[in-house]
C-alpha cells in the first residue's frame, strides 16, 4: 500500500513556464550540447531588479541594488544587469575574478562593490577602478589605506561591515535581547570606535560612504534591529565629522521554490512522522535532515531551506522596510528617508529568481531492490551540477518526455524515485528525498530542475572523474521567436549579428 | 479566605456549565474549567509552582536565575514566583508574538532572550539548533540556572494529575466526564487530567486540539511542534484535530459576549473545537435517551490579546476617529487646496518673508536632530496628526512652511490646514531630500 505522492512542485512564473512548455526545444539543446545543461533567461534578471527598484520607489528611497555575483557565474546575467540604469543597479563581487568579470561585462568601477575576503590584488584592482570596498575588518581597512598610499591610487570609497548587534543594548534599550547567529565576517559594533578613529586617520586615502551589515537569518526582527542600529551609528559618524550616506543591508531576501504551501506543510509533517517511525521513510536510508528521534520525541531542527515562502525577494524587502524599529519607533523605511540615507541591498538568490533551469538526461531506470514500485533513476549529471542538497533546497524536477506526452496510464501513474548521479560514489545523490514524478521516467527523457540560477546551478560544479560539467546557454525571445546562444556569446543587444528578425 | 502566601490560592478553580442555548448541544452538558481564575491569571500557575517549588526552596535569596522556554503564561507565573523568592527570571523564546505579553513580562521584571531566526544561507552540516545550544549552556559546570523544563518535566503533568483532574471529578459529583477537550501546548494539562479521568472511567474520550500548521494560537502547538514536546504521547488522545485562529476568536467572542467568561483565544479555541467536535456526537445521541458530559479548559483571560485580535479582526476594535484628518482628503482635493514652495522660493521666503514663515519639520526627532533647516520646529507627523485633529495649531497670522522627507506628507497637511482656514501654509516641494540635493544648508545643533 503506497501513500499518496508527496509532491513538492516548483513555483514557475510565465517566462520559465513557457520555456518548459517547449520540450522539443529543450531536448534539441541537450542533444546538441550534452547533459547536464544550464539554461538562463537573462531578461528575467532585469525584471527582478525592476521589482526591487519599485519597492525603493514606493518608499521614496534612493540607492542601488547590487547583484551578489557569487550566486551565479554566468556572463549573460551580469551583462544584462550592466545594461540596466547605472544609478539603480550595481554588482557585488567577492573575488578578484568576479571583479574582472564584472568589469569585462560592462560594469564601470563606480557601480561595483567589493565584498568578502580580499587579497592584495583584489584590493588593488578595486581601488584602481573606483569600486566601493565593503571593508570586513580593521586590519583590512589599514591594508587598503596602505595600498592606496603606496600605489598612488585615487581616494577610495569604503563601507564598513558591522556585526555583533545583539550585544548592544543601544540608547534607550529595546527591553529584550534578540540573539543572532554569530558571523565570522564584519567588525563587532562594540569595536566601532576603533573603526571611526582609523577612518579619521586614513581620511586622505579613504572616504566612508556608508555602513553595512549582512545577517544570515530569515528573521525580519533581527534585521530590522540591525538596520535601526546602523541609522544610530551613522549619526555617531556624522557627529565625528565623517559623512556616510548609505546603509547597506546585505542580502538574504529569499526565494519561494515550492508553489503550494499545503504540499510543503504535508511534506515537513511527514518528515517528523518518518523520523518518529510512524510512517515509512521519505528519504534515502531514512535521512532525517537534522531531525532525530530521542525516546519518541523529535529533537534538533530540520536543516532545510524554507522552500515555500509566502514573502520573499522584493516582498521581503518591503516587509523589512515597513516593520517595527524598537528604539526609534519609526519604520526602517521612514528612518532611512528622514535621515536622508541611501539604501543599498545585495540580493543574490532573489535577483536571479526564475532566471533559469538545469536539465539532465535520464540514463537508466532501475527497480529498487526490496522496495517494489520504487525506482533508482540515474541522471547525466551529479550532485555538484545541481547543488540542491548542499543548500537544503527541496523541490521536484519537471519531467519532459522524449517525444510528445504519452498516455500516463500506460506507465501506472505517479511513482517514487531516488535520483542518483553519474559519479562512481555512493553519496552522489541529486537529492536524498524520495521524489515523486507523475509517471515512471524512461531513458532519454529529460528532468528539468527549475529555478536553479541562485547558488544551485554552478556553485559547486566540479570536474571529478572527468565527468562533463554543464554548459550554459542564454535564451531570449525576439518578437515571439525563441533564440539561444552560449552564455559567453550573449550581449544585451536586440540583434547581435546585425540581422533584423 | 485568608492566606499566608498567594501561592496557596493556586487551584480550586470553578467549573461552570455553559448554557445549552449558547452551544446548541441537546444531549451533552458542556462545562468550562476556569483556569483563568488562578491568581497569576492562567492554567500555567499550577505547573509553574509545582515545577519551581523544589528549586525555589533550595535557592531562595541566592543569585540564581529561573529559566524557561516560554513566551506566555508559564513565563508570567515563573517571573512572579521568582520575584517572590528573590530570584531572577529569564525567558528564552523563539519569538514573542504578542506584544502586550512581552511588555507585561518586562513589567514583571523578566529578562527576555529571543532566539535567532532560521538561516537564509544554509550550512547543512550545522544541524544543532539554537535550542540544543541553550541546553548545553544550562548544563555547563557552575551554571546558576534553575531550568523548569516545562516541555519535558513530569512535574508539569503531576500538577494537573494532583489538582485539575481530581477537582473536575469532585465537581461532577465523583464522576468523570464522557469527554475532555484540551488544547495541546506542553501537553501537561491534557496528559495530567486525562490520566486522572481515565482512572475513574477508562471510557473517557480525550480530544486534543492543535493549531493549524500555518496559523498561530497562543499556547497551542502545531501538529509538527507537538512531536517536539517530551510530555506529548499520542496515546493520551483519542483524536487530534486542528483549530484556526479565526475559530479561536469566534469561540472567545461567544464565551465573552454570551457566557460572561472573559476568555482569551486559547480558551476560545477549546470551546470552538469542543462544540464543533461534539456536534456530531450530539446528533448520534438523538433518540438514545442518554446524556453525556464534556469539559474544556479556559486557559487564560482576554485582556492580553487585544493586538492579536486587532491583527486578525480589526473591525472588532477600532472605531473611526473623529475630527480633522489628512487621511480624509482625496488626491484631487489635495491638489486643489495645497500650496507648494520650491527650494529656491522657500529659501527666499525664510530669509526675506514679512513675516517670515514658521518652518515645521514633520520627521522623527532623531532624524531632525541629525540634520535640519536652521530655525525650524520639529513636530513629528504622528503628533501633528493629533494636534490638527482638534483644530488649527497655529495663528492664522503666522505663515507656515511644512517639510517632510519628500514633500508628500507635508502636501497633505498643507491641504488640510488650508481647508481648516489657514491663509498661508505651504509644503516644501520635494521635501528635505530636495533641499539637500539643491545644496541648501542643513544644520546639526
Amino acid at each position: 500500500m503506497k501513500d499518496a505522492p508527496l509532491y513538492l512542485r516548483p513555483r514557475v512564473d510565465p517566462p520559465l513556464a513557457s520555456l518548459l512548455g517547449d520540450a522539443p526545444f529543450l531536448h534539441s539543446l541537450v542533444d546538441a550540447l550534452g547533459s547536464p545543461l544550464n539554461v538562463l533567461l537573462p531578461e528575467v534578471v532585469a525584471e527582478n531588479a525592476e521589482r526591487f527598484r519599485s519597492v525603493y520607489r514606493r518608499h521614496h528611497l534612493a540607492g542601488r541594488v547590487y547583484f551578489a555575483h557569487k550566486a551565479n557565474r554566468s556572463s549573460a546575467l551580469v551583462r544584462r544587469l550592466a545594461a540596466c540604469d547605472p544609478a539603480a543597479v550595481g554588482i557585488d563581487v567577492a573575488s578578484l575574478e568576479e571583479l574582472r568579470h564584472a568589469l569585462s561585462c560592462g560594469f564601470t568601477g563606480d557601480r561595483v562593490m567589493a565584498t568578502g575576503p580580499k587579497d592584495a590584488e583584489f584590493l588593488w584592482l578595486a581601488a584602481r577602478t573606483g569600486a566601493t570596498v565593503n571593508v570586513d575588518s580593521l586590519a583590512e581597512l589599514d591594508q587598503l589605506a596602505e595600498t592606496v598610499r603606496q600605489y598612488a591610487l585615487p581616494r577610495t570609497d569604503v563601507l564598513v561591515r558591522l556585526s555583533g548587534f545583539e550585544s548592544e543594548t543601544g540608547p534607550g534599550g529595546a527591553g529584550t535581547r534578540v540573539l543572532s547567529r554569530r558571523s565570522r565576517f564584519g567588525t563587532p559594533v562594540a569595536e566601532a570606535d576603533r573603526l571611526w578613529t582609523a577612518l579619521e586617520r586614513h581620511a586622505d586615502s579613504l572616504e566612508l560612504v556608508g555602513l553595512a551589515y549582512h545577517l544570515d537569518t530569515t528573521g525580519l526582527e533581527e534585521k530590522g534591529r540591525a538596520l535601526e542600529r546602523c541609522v544610530l551609528l551613522m549619526d555617531e559618524c556624522r557627529a565625528r565629522g565623517l559623512a556616510p550616506r548609505a546603509v547597506d543591508i546585505g542580502g538574504g531576501f529569499g526565494v519561494g521554490y515550492v508553489e503550494d504551501a499545503g504540499e510543503w506543510e504535508r511534506w515537513t509533517t511527514a518528515l517528523s512522522e518518518a523520523v518518529l517511525g510512524t510512517r515509512p521513510p521519505l528519504t534515502w536510508r531514512g535521512h532525517g535532515y537534522g531531525l532525530r528521534n530521542e525516546a519518541g520525541t523529535v529533537r534538533g531542527s530540520a536543516a532545510l531551506y524554507p522552500a515555500h515562502r509566502p514573502t520573499a525577494g522584493p516582498g521581503y524587502l518591503d516587509a523589512l522596510l515597513t516593520g517595527p524599529a524598537p528604539v526609534l519607533g519609526r519604520t526602517p523605511a521612514t528612518l532611512l528617508l528622514e535621515h536622508l540615507h541611501d539604501l543599498y541591498v545585495e540580493p543574490g538568490r532573489a535577483l536571479v529568481d526564475q532566471c533559469g533551469l538545469s536539465l539532465a538526461r535520464v540514463l537508466e531506470v532501475r527497480p529498487l531492490d526490496g522496495d517494489p514500485g520504487r525506482f533508482l533513476v540515474r541522471l547525466g549529471m551529479n550532485a555538484g551540477d545541481v547543488s540542491l542538497e548542499e543548500h537544503g533546497v527541496l523541490v521536484d524536477p519537471v519531467l519532459l518526455p522524449r517525444r510528445g506526452a504519452p498516455d500516463d496510464s500506460a506507465d501506472g501513474g505517479p511513482v517514487g524515485v531516488h535520483l542518483v548521479g553519474n559519479l562512481c560514489l555512493e553519496a552522489d545523490l541529486i537529492t536524498r528525498r524520495l521524489v515523486f514524478l507523475p509517471r515512471t521516467p524512461r531513458p532519454g527523457d529529460l528532468l528539468a530542475f527549475v529555478n536553479t540560477a541562485g547558488y544551485v546551478m554552478d556553485f559547486h560544479a566540479h570536474h571529478a572523474q572527468r565527468q562533463p560539467s554543464a554548459r550554459t546557454v542564454a535564451v531570449t525571445d525576439e518578437g515571439g521567436t525563441r533564440r539561444w546562444c552560449p552564455d559567453e556569446n550573449y550581449w544585451p543587444l536586440t540583434h547581435p549579428q546585425g540581422a533584423s528578425a | 479566605m485568608r492566606y499566608d502566601s498567594i501561592t496557596e490560592a493556586i487551584g480550586n478553580t470553578p467549573l461552570v456549565r455553559i448554557d445549552p442555548s449558547v452551544h446548541g448541544l441537546r444531549h451533552i452538558d458542556l462545562y468550562a474549567k476556569l483556569e483563568m481564575l488562578n491568581p497569576f491569571g492562567s492554567v500555567k500557575d499550577r505547573p509553574a509552582w509545582h515545577m519551581a517549588r523544589p528549586h525555589l526552596q533550595d535557592a531562595a535569596g541566592g543569585d540564581g536565575t529561573v529559566v524557561e522556554l516560554s513566551s506566555g503564561n508559564t513565563a508570567k507565573a515563573l517571573a512572579l514566583l521568582a520575584g517572590m523568592h528573590g530570584l531572577r527570571f529569564k525567558s528564552v523564546t523563539n519569538r514573542m508574538r504578542v506584544p502586550e505579553i512581552k511588555e507585561l513580562l518586562l513589567l514583571l521584571g523578566a529578562e527576555i532572550e529571543e532566539l535567532p531566526g532560521q538561516s537564509e544561507c544554509l550550512d547543512p552540516t550545522d544541524t544543532d539548533d539554537p535550542l540544543t545550544r541553550f541546553h548545553q549552556a544550562l548544563s555547563e559546570p557552575g551554571s546558576t540556572y534553575l531550568h523548569t523544563d516545562q516541555y519535558f518535566n513530569p512535574r508539569n503533568v503531576e500538577a494537573h494529575a494532583a489538582g485539575t483532574g481530581p477537582e473536575i471529578v469532585k465537581d461532577l459529583d465523583g464522576r468523570a466526564p464522557d469527554w475532555f477537550i484540551a488544547c495541546v501546548g506542553t501537553a501537561g494539562s491534557s496528559t495530567g487530567v486525562a490520566r486522572v479521568l481515565r482512572e475513574h472511567d477508562p471510557d473517557v474520550r480525550v480530544l486534543g486540539l492543535v493549531a493549524d500548521k500555518s496559523d498561530f494560537i497562543p499556547g497551542i502547538r502545531t501538529i509538527d511542534e507537538v512531536h517536539q514536546v517530551g510530555l506529548f504521547d499520542p496515546a493520551t488522545y483519542d483524536s487530534l484535530a486542528p483549530v484556526t485562529s479565526q475559530q479561536a476568536i469566534d469561540g472567545m467572542l461567544t464565551l465573552i459576549r454570551r457566557c460572561g467568561l472573559l476568555s482569551g483565544p486559547t480558551g476560545g479555541a477549546a470551546y470552538e473545537g469542543a462544540v464543533r467536535h461534539l456536534a456530531a456526537v450530539d446528533a448520534g445521541l438523538e433518540g438514545t435517551g442518554r446524556r453525556e458530559s464534556a469539559v474544556f479548559i479556559v486557559c487564560d483571560r482576554a485582556e492580553s490579546y487585544l493586538s492579536y485580535v486587532r491583527q486578525r479582526r480589526p473591525e472588532l476594535l477600532g472605531k473611526a476617529r473623529r475630527g480633522h484628518s489628512a487621511a480624509s482628503l482625496g488626491d484631487d482635493e489635495i491638489r486643489a487646496e495645497a500650496r507648494v514652495a520650491g527650494v529656491d522660493e522657500a529659501r527666499r521666503w525664510i530669509a526675506e518673508g514679512e513675516p517670515r514663515p514658521l518652518v515645521v519639520d514633520l520627521r522623527g526627532p532623531h532624524a531632525y536632530a541629525a540634520l535640519h533647516i536652521e530655525g525650524s520646529v520639529n513636530i513629528v507627523d504622528e503628533l501633528f496628526e493629533e494636534l490638527v485633529r482638534g483644530g488649527l495649531p497655529f495663528s492664522k497670522r503666522t505663515p507656515v512652511l511644512l517639510a517632510c522627507p519628500v514633500g508628500e506628507k507635508s502636501l497633505r497637511y498643507a491641504a488640510l490646514l488650508s481647508r481648516m482656514g489657514h491663509p498661508d501654509v505651504r509644503s516644501l516641494a520635494g521635501g528635505i531630500v530636495a533641499w539637500r540635493d539643491a545644496g541648501a544648508p542643513l544644520v546639526r545643533e
